[in-house]
C-alpha cells in the first residue's frame, strides 16, 4: 500500500561544497541517497519535497556538515495479505519468483491451485494448468502476499496464487 | 466399601433414635440410601410388630436371621441399638437370647460375612430363601400378614434397585412356588386388586415402582463423574505394599487370583479387595505387590503360604494421596519398525545405534540391524599373541571399529564359519547374521535403549548410505519419531505459539508465557478459553506456525540453522523456503522457531557464502552452500564439491580492484554485469575475478546459489559498474569536491617540473632519517635521484640510500627543521628579501585572504577572456610580471616556490599554480557537475565564483599582463576595460589582502606599483623589485588607490578592500 510519509534524515555534505546553494545540494543528495531504497519494511518510492532543512552542523573530525532534513516521500509498504501485480522473472520446480516493483516474491508450488503443475519440458519451463494459465518468465501475475521478510535494505515475500482472481493476468 | 455403608446405616439408625431394628439385610443390599431406610421403617415396623405379637418363635427366628446380617455391624453400634430397645420387654428377652446365640455363631458367621462381601446379592438371596426354607418348618401359614410380607418384599424390590430379580412380581411368584402355594394365592389376590384399580392409578403405581430406578443407581453409573470424587478417601480400603521377590510380582498376583477363586464361596474367603503389581524391569515399583484390604491382618491371611511374597517382613501402608499414582499408566515406548534404538547388551556394541527391523508378536524382542564390530579374528590370530598365551575369551579388548560386514574379509580368515547367499547378500558368520553388511540380531527389548536415542546425523547416514542401491533412503518419519521421544529435544520458549494436539486440552492454541520443566504455561489466544492462562505438560504440544512465518530451524534436523519462510504446513511437518538458497525443506515444527529477521547460516567458521577459497595450489572455488560441518564449493572448472573447512587452504580476499578483459577487450571489474558470449548466455554480476576465471552471481537460478563460473574472455559486458555510476550519479557530496580533489595530483605534477631545473637542493643538506631501520640517524645527503637520496651517516660513515620522503632536512647550525626549498627560494630569489619578509611567515594566510571577493570585479569583467590568454600564455609568460607577482604571491602561498618563480617562467605561474589550477579547472570541462557553481563562477558574484576566478585571475592576470605587455592590446581589446580588469586583479585580488592581515603597507606597496605597472607599462615591470620593499613607506594611500581602480567597474571593488581589512582586524 502506498503512503505519503513524513520522514527525517541526516544528510552530510563535504565542506568543499559549502556555498550558497548548499540546500540544493543537500536535497539532491537526499534524493540520491534515499529514493528507491528499502527502509526496513517499506520502500521509499519518491521524495515529494524536503520541507525542512536544518542548519548545518560541522561534524568534528572530518569537517562534513550535517543537515537534518525533513522530507515527505511516497512510500510503499507491502502487507501480508495484500494483493499485488507482479512480473515473473524466474521459474524453478518449487515455484516461481516474481517482481512487484522492487519486491521479489516467491510463489511456492504449494501455494498454487491444485491443477497448476510444473512443466519442465516446455521452453522455457513453465507452470501451467494445461489451459489458459501459463506462467513463465515475463508473465504478469496477480499474487497475494503471504509473508514478508525484511533484511537490511532488502525485502522478500512469499505469495500465493491460490484464490479467486489470483494468478495469470490476461493481457 | 460395602462394610462402610453398613456402618453408615447403623449410625443413621442410632441418630434417628429409632425403636425398631433396622433391616440390615436390606441395608446391606443398598448402598446407603437414607430414603430407603425410611421406607424400611414404614414397612418393617408393621410386619415386625405383628410377628412379634403373633408368634415369638418365628420372630425369634427372624431376629436371628437378621442378626446374622447385623453381625457385620460393629458390635458397639449394635449394643447401643439394644439399649434403645430396653423399654420393650419382649424384645429385651429376645435380645438376651440372641446374645448367647451370637457368641456361638460368631465364627461361622464371619465366614458368611465374607461371602456376603464378595457377593452381596447372592448371599442375601440365599438367606432370603433360607428364611423361607426354614420358615417351612414353622407354621407360618397362620400368619395374618402374609400380604404385608409380600408387600414388604415388593417394597424391597422397589427400593433396593439392585434386586432386580426380586423386584419383579413374577420373581416373587417364582420363589414362592418353590416353597408352597401361598405365593400363588397372594399373587392372585394382588392381580385382582390391581385389576380393580383404574388404569391411571395403575400407571401411577408402576411409575412409582419403576420410575425411580435409573436415578437411584448411584453415581457409579452416571455418565459424567467428576474425577476427584472417584479418588480414594479414608473410608475406602487401604493399600499395602508387600515385598515380594523381584521379577515374581506377576506370579504372586496370579497365585492370589487362584486362591481367591479357590476359596470363593467357602468359609475362608480371601479377605482382600484387590491386589496388583507394577513390576517390570525398569519399574521403580518392582519387588512389591500392592494389596488392597480393610485391615492389615486380612492381607496376612490372604497371602499366607503364597510363594515369593513376604507379607511378614515389612508392609508399607500406601498413603491415600499416593494411591492414584500407583495406577498411573506409564506409556511403554512403542517400538516401530524403522525406529532408532541404542544397544545396551552385547558389550561390544554398547551404545551403538541400531535400527529396528521388526518387533516380535509378544513385544519382548526386537529384530534390529546395526553396524558390526568385527575383527574377523585378527586378534585371535596366534601371530598377535606375543606371549603365546591364549586370550581369555570373556575379556573384551579394545573393541573393533564399526564397519560393514565384508564377505571377502570373512572368507579370508574364516572360510569355514561363513555361509550365506551372495544373491541376497545375507550371510551367517560365526553364528551371527549379516544382511547387506549390517548385523541383524534379535535382541530383548530390555537390552535396547529406546528413549533419548538422539541419533546423530552421521550415525544415521551410515545406515542410509548402506542401502543396496546406494540411494539415500532415510526414513525421516521414523527418525522424527525417535527424536520426538527424546525429552530434551523439545524446547519451548516463552513467546512460542503452541498448539495442544493431545490430551484433555486438545485443540487449544496459545502463546507460551512461561516454561518450567515439563510444564508450559499458555496464554490461550483462540477459542472459548481465549485470554485464560493454562498449564499444560509439554508432552502433547507442538509449535504452531502460519504460512509466511519467518522461521529458523533449530534442534536435531540436518537443516539446522536454516532460515526461511513457511510455505506449507501439514500436521507438524512444515515446509519452508530457505533464505539462503531458495530451496524448500521440510522439517518438524518442533525443530522450528520464529526467526529474528536476520538471516542466519551464511558462514561456517571464517568461510561464508560466496567467498572465494583456495582448495589447492591450482584450484580455487566459490562457496555456494554452507552446511553445518561442511561447505559446498564451486571450483573454477565448474564442478561442485563438498569440502570440510579443514580442506580449504585459505580464503582469498576479495580484490576490489581486480580487472579483467572481456572478449571485446573491455575492462571488467567486480560488480559489473556481464553475459556469457556463447553457451547458455547466462548473465550475472561478477563476484570474483581470479586469473582468467570469473565467478558470476545471478538471481535467475538457484542452482549453486546462483553462482556460475566462466572465463573472462568468454563474456561481454552488459553494464559496467563504473559507467553506470557516472551516468546516474552526481558527485559524491560526502567526499571531496572532485574538482578540488584532483588538484593535489595536478599540483604535484605541476610542481615536479621545476625540479628538473638545477641541482637538487637536497644535496649537501643535513638530514635526519625519519623512518625505517635508520630512523633518527643524522647524515648528509651526498647524492639524489628523483625519489631517493644517498645519505652519508654521521654515525657510521656509511652511505645509504633512503627515500627522500623519509628525510627531514635540518639546519646545519641550529638543527632546526627547515625546508630546503624555501631556503633555496630566499637565496635564489631576486626580490626574495622583500618577499620573504612580506609573506614568509604569513604567507599561509594569503590564500584565505584571497578568498575575499576583491578579485571578483576583476574577474567579473575579465571573464574567461582574461583567463584564457593568461592560461595559454603563462608558459611563455615573460618573467617580469611573474616576478612581480611571484615575489608577492609566492610568499603568500608558499615561500618554497618562490625560487622557481624567480628562476623560471614557471615561477609566476608555479607560484600561483594551486590557486590558479583550481580556478581553471573548476569551470573546466570536467566541471563541478553542478550548474550552481558554473553560473556562480561566471557571474563572479558569489564566493565560488569569486574564489575561482580569483585564483585564476590572479595568476593569469599578471602572467597575462606580463605577456600582455607584448600582448595586452590584443587581449584587452576593449582597451580601457581590459586594463581595468587586469589592474585590479593583481592588486586588489591577491596582493592587497595578502599582506593585509600582516601589515597594511605591504599590500599597499604591492597594489600601488601594480596599477602603476599597468598604467605605466614597462616601467613598472622594471620597477618590480623596488616597489615591494620600498612600498613600505607609503603604502596606505596606495591601497586606497588600488581600491578605486576596481571601483571603476562598480562598487564591487570596494567590497574586497573592505572585507580584506575587516578580516585582518
Amino acid at each position: 500500500m502506498f503512503f505519503l510519509h513524513n520522514l527525517e534524515r541526516r544528510v552530510t555534505l563535504h565542506p568543499s561544497y559549502f556555498g550558497r546553494n548548499m540546500h540544493e545540494l543537500v536535497t539532491t543528495k537526499l534524493v540520491k541517497d534515499v529514493e528507491g531504497t528499502c527502509a526496513g519494511d517499506y520502500y521509499i518510492i519518491a521524495i515529494m519535497d524536503a520541507f525542512d532543512v536544518s542548519e548545518g552542523r560541522i561534524l568534528p573530525g572530518n569537517g562534513l556538515a550535517e543537515f537534518t532534513v525533513k522530507y515527505r516521500a511516497v512510500v510503499w509498504r507491502p502487507f501480508k495479505g495484500e494483493v499485488v501485480d507482479a512480473i515473473v522473472f524466474s521459474i524453478n520446480p518449487h515455484g516461481f519468483f516474481c517482481q512487484a516493483g522492487p519486491l521479489s516474491i516467491f510463489v511456492s508450488s504449494h501455494l498454487m491451485p491444485e491443477e497448476i503443475h510444473f512443466d519442465p519440458n516446455a521452453t522455457p519451463p513453465q507452470f501451467t494448468n494445461n489451459a489458459d494459465m501459463v506462467i513463465e518468465p515475463g508473465t504478469h501475475v496477480r499474487v497475494k502476499i503471504g509473508g514478508l521478510r525484511t533484511e537490511l535494505g532488502e525485502m522478500y515475500a512469499i505469495g500465493s496464487i491460490n484464490g479467486d482472481f489470483l494468478g495469470c493476468l490476461q493481457a | 466399601m460395602a462394610s462402610n455403608s453398613w456402618q453408615f446405616a447403623g449410625d443413621g439408625d442410632e441418630s434417628d433414635d429409632d425403636n425398631f431394628n433396622p433391616a440390615p439385610a436390606d441395608m446391606s443390599d443398598d448402598e446407603n440410601n437414607d430414603k430407603d431406610e425410611e421406607h424400611n421403617h414404614n414397612h418393617r415396623p408393621a410386619g415386625k410388630t405383628v410377628r412379634q405379637a403373633s408368634s415369638p418363635v418365628p420372630d425369634e427366628e427372624e431376629e436371628e436371621e437378621e442378626e446374622h446380617d447385623e453381625e457385620e455391624d460393629a458390635r458397639p453400634a449394635k449394643r447401643s441399638r439394644r439399649d434403645h430397645h430396653d423399654d420393650e420387654d419382649e424384645e429385651q428377652d429376645e435380645e438376651e437370647n440372641e446374645e448367647i446365640d451370637e457368641e456361638e455363631e460368631e465364627e461361622e458367621e464371619e465366614e458368611e460375612d465374607e461371602e456376603d462381601e464378595d457377593d452381596v446379592h447372592g448371599g442375601n438371596r440365599r438367606k432370603r430363601r433360607n428364611k423361607d426354607r426354614r420358615a417351612a418348618f414353622f407354621d407360618i401359614e397362620a400368619e395374618v400378614d402374609d400380604e404385608d410380607e409380600g408387600e414388604d418384599e415388593v417394597g424391597d424390590g422397589e427400593e433396593i434397585e439392585d434386586f432386580i430379580d426380586n423386584a419383579h412380581p413374577d420373581d416373587i411368584a417364582d420363589s414362592g412356588r418353590l416353597n408352597d402355594d401361598r405365593r400363588h394365592r397372594e399373587l392372585d389376590r394382588r392381580r385382582e386388586m390391581e385389576a380393580s384399580l383404574d388404569a391411571e392409578k395403575q400407571a401411577e403405581i408402576l411409575r412409582e415402582r419403576y420410575g425411580k430406578r435409573a436415578p437411584a443407581r448411584g453415581y457409579g453409573d452416571m455418565a459424567i463423574v467428576p474425577r476427584r470424587l472417584l479418588l480414594p478417601s479414608v473410608e475406602d480400603p487401604s493399600i499395602w505394599a508387600v515385598r515380594c521377590k523381584e521379577g515374581k510380582e506377576r506370579e504372586v498376583i496370579f497365585s492370589i487370583m487362584r486362591r481367591i477363586e479357590e476359596r470363593m464361596g467357602t468359609k475362608n474367603e480371601v479377605p482382600i479387595t484387590a491386589a496388583f503389581e507394577r513390576g517390570g524391569v525398569n519399574s521403580v515399583m518392582k519387588g512389591y505387590i500392592y494389596v488392597e484390604a480393610q485391615r492389615q491382618n486380612d492381607i496376612l491371611v490372604a497371602l499366607d503360604g503364597i510363594l515369593n511374597v513376604y507379607p511378614r517382613s515389612n508392609m508399607h501402608l500406601v498413603e491415600i494421596k499416593d494411591m492414584p499414582d500407583l495406577l498411573r499408566v506409564i506409556k511403554t515406548p512403542n517400538l516401530e519398525p524403522g525406529a532408532w534404538v541404542r544397544l545396551k547388551k552385547p558389550a561390544k556394541h554398547a551404545g551403538d545405534l541400531a535400527q529396528v527391523i521388526d518387533v516380535t508378536e509378544n513385544g519382548l524382542e526386537a529384530r534390529v540391524r546395526f553396524i558390526p564390530r568385527l575383527d574377523y579374528g585378527v586378534r585371535d590370530d596366534p601371530v598377535f599373541q606375543a606371549d603365546g598365551k591364549r586370550k581369555r575369551p570373556g575379556v573384551p579388548g579394545p573393541r573393533p571399529p564399526q564397519r560393514l560386514f565384508s564377505e571377502a574379509e570373512a572368507r579370508k580368515r574364516h572360510p569355514r564359519y561363513l555361509q550365506g547367499n551372495p544373491q541376497t547378500n545375507s550371510w551367517n558368520y560365526n553364528g551371527d547374521d549379516f544382511e547387506n553388511g549390517f548385523q541383524v540380531k534379535d535382541i530383548k527389548i530390555q537390552q535396547l535403549e529406546v528413549k533419548n536415542v538422539n541419533p546423530s546425523l552421521e550415525e544415521v547416514t551410515k545406515f542410509a548410505s548402506g542401502a543396496e542401491d546406494g540411494t539415500e533412503n532415510l526414513d525421516l518419519k521414523a527418525l522424527a519419531a525417535t527424536l520426538k521421544d527424546s525429552a530434551k529435544s523439545v524446547a519451548y520458549v516463552p513467546g512460542d505459539i503452541i498448539e495442544v494436539y493431545e490430551g484433555e486440552q486438545q485443540g487449544v492454541i496459545g502463546k507460551a508465557t512461561n516454561v518450567q520443566g515439563d510444564i508450559v504455561t499458555l496464554q490461550v489466544t483462540e477459542g472459548d478459553l481465549a485470554g485464560r492462562t493454562i498449564d499444560v505438560p509439554n508432552k502433547g504440544l507442538r509449535k504452531r506456525f502460519r504460512i509466511g512465518d519467518h522461521v529458523k530451524v533449530i534442534g536435531g534436523s540436518r537443516f539446522r540453522d536454516e532460515v526461511g519462510m513457511v510455505v506449507k504446513i501439514v500436521d507438524d511437518r512444515v515446509t519452508l523456503l530457505t533464505d539462503q538458497t531458495n530451496t524448500e525443506i521440510t522439517v518438524f515444527s518442533k525443530d522450528l522457531r520464529e526467526a529474528s529477521d536476520i538471516g542466519g547460516q551464511g558462514s561456517l567458521g571464517q568461510y561464508s557464502l560466496l567467498d572465494l577459497v583456495q582448495l589447492d595450489a591450482t584450484t580455487v572455488g566459490c562457496i555456494v552452500k554452507v552446511d553445518r560441518e561442511s561447505v559446498v564449493v564451486l571450483d573454477q572448472n565448474g564442478d561442485t564439491k563438498q569440502v570440510q573447512p579443514s580442506q580449504i587452504t585459505n580464503k582469498l580476499p576479495k580484490r576490489k580492484f581486480a580487472v579483467a578483459a572481456d572478449r571485446n577487450g573491455s575492462e571488467i571489474r567486480l560488480d559489473d554485469v556481464v553475459r556469457e558470449y556463447g553457451g547458455q548466455q547466462r548473465q550475472g554480476k561478477i563476484i570474483h575475478i581470479h586469473r582468467s576465471y570469473i565467478f558470476l552471481h545471478t538471481t535467475t537460478t538457484n542452482e549453486n546459489a546462483g553462482v556460475f563460473v566462466t572465463r573472462a574472455n568468454s563474456v561481454t559486458t552488459v553494464a559496467a559498474k563504473g559507467g553506470r555510476n557516472t551516468a546516474t550519479a552526481g558527485p559524491d557530496l560526502s567526499a571531496m569536491n572532485p574538482a578540488l580533489k584532483r588538484n593535489p595530483a595536478a599540483n604535484g605534477k605541476q610542481m615536479a617540473a621545476p625540479r628538473t631545473f638545477g641541482p637538487d637542493r637536497a644535496i649537501n643538506q643535513t638530514v635526519v632519517i625519519r623512518r625505517g631501520g635508520h630512523k633518527g640517524l643524522l647524515g648528509i645527503v651526498k647524492d639524489t635521484t628523483d625519489t631517493h637520496a644517498r645519505v652519508e651517516l654521521h654515525s657510521k660513515g656509511k652511505i645509504i640510500t633512503i627515500p627522500k620522503a623519509d628525510l627531514s632536512f635540518k639546519d646545519k647550525i641550529t638543527g632546526k627543521t627547515i625546508d630546503i626549498n624555501q631556503r633555496g627560494g630566499s637565496r635564489g630569489g631576486f626580490g626574495g628579501g622583500g618577499g620573504g619578509r612580506g609573506g614568509g611567515e604569513f604567507g599561509s594566510r594569503t590564500p584565505m585572504a584571497s578568498g575575499g571577493s576583491d578579485r571578483t570585479p576583476a574577474w567579473g569583467s575579465s571573464r574567461s577572456t582574461a583567463r584564457t590568454p593568461a592560461w595559454n600564455r603563462d608558459a611563455g609568460g615573460s618573467r617580469t610580471p611573474a616576478w612581480n607577482d611571484g615575489s608577492r604571491t609566492v610568499n603568500a602561498y608558499d615561500g618554497s616556490r618562490t625560487p622557481y618563480g624567480g628562476a623560471t617562467a614557471y615561477g609566476g605561474i608555479g607560484s600561483r599554480t594551486p590557486a590558479w589550477h583550481s580556478g581553471s579547472r573548476t569551470p573546466a570541462p570536467d566541471g563541478f557537475g553542478h550548474g550552481s557553481k558554473t553560473p556562480a563562477w561566471s557571474a563572479g558574484s558569489d564566493s565560488w565564483g569569486s574564489k575561482t576566478p580569483g585564483y585564476g585571475a590572479s595568476a593569469p592576470t599578471p602572467g597575462a599582463s606580463g605577456d600582455a605587455w607584448g600582448y595586452t592590446p590584443g587581449a584587452s581589446g576593449g582597451g580601457n576595460s581590459s586594463s581595468a580588469y587586469d589592474a585590479p586583479t593583481p592588486g586588489g585580488g591577491l596582493s592587497a589582502p595578502t599582506p593585509g592581515p600582516y601589515s597594511a603597507p605591504t599590500p599597499a606597496a604591492v597594489s600601488a606599483p601594480t596599477p602603476g605597472a599597468w598604467q605605466g607599462g614597462w616601467g613598472s615591470g622594471d620597477a618590480v623589485s623596488a616597489p615591494t620593499p620600498g612600498a613600505l613607506g607609503a603604502p596606505t594611500p596606495a591601497a586606497y588607490y588600488s581600491a578605486p581602480t576596481p571601483a571603476a567597474y562598480g562598487g564591487v571593488a570596494e567590497t574586497p578592500g573592505g572585507p580584506g581589512y575587516a578580516d585582518d582586524d
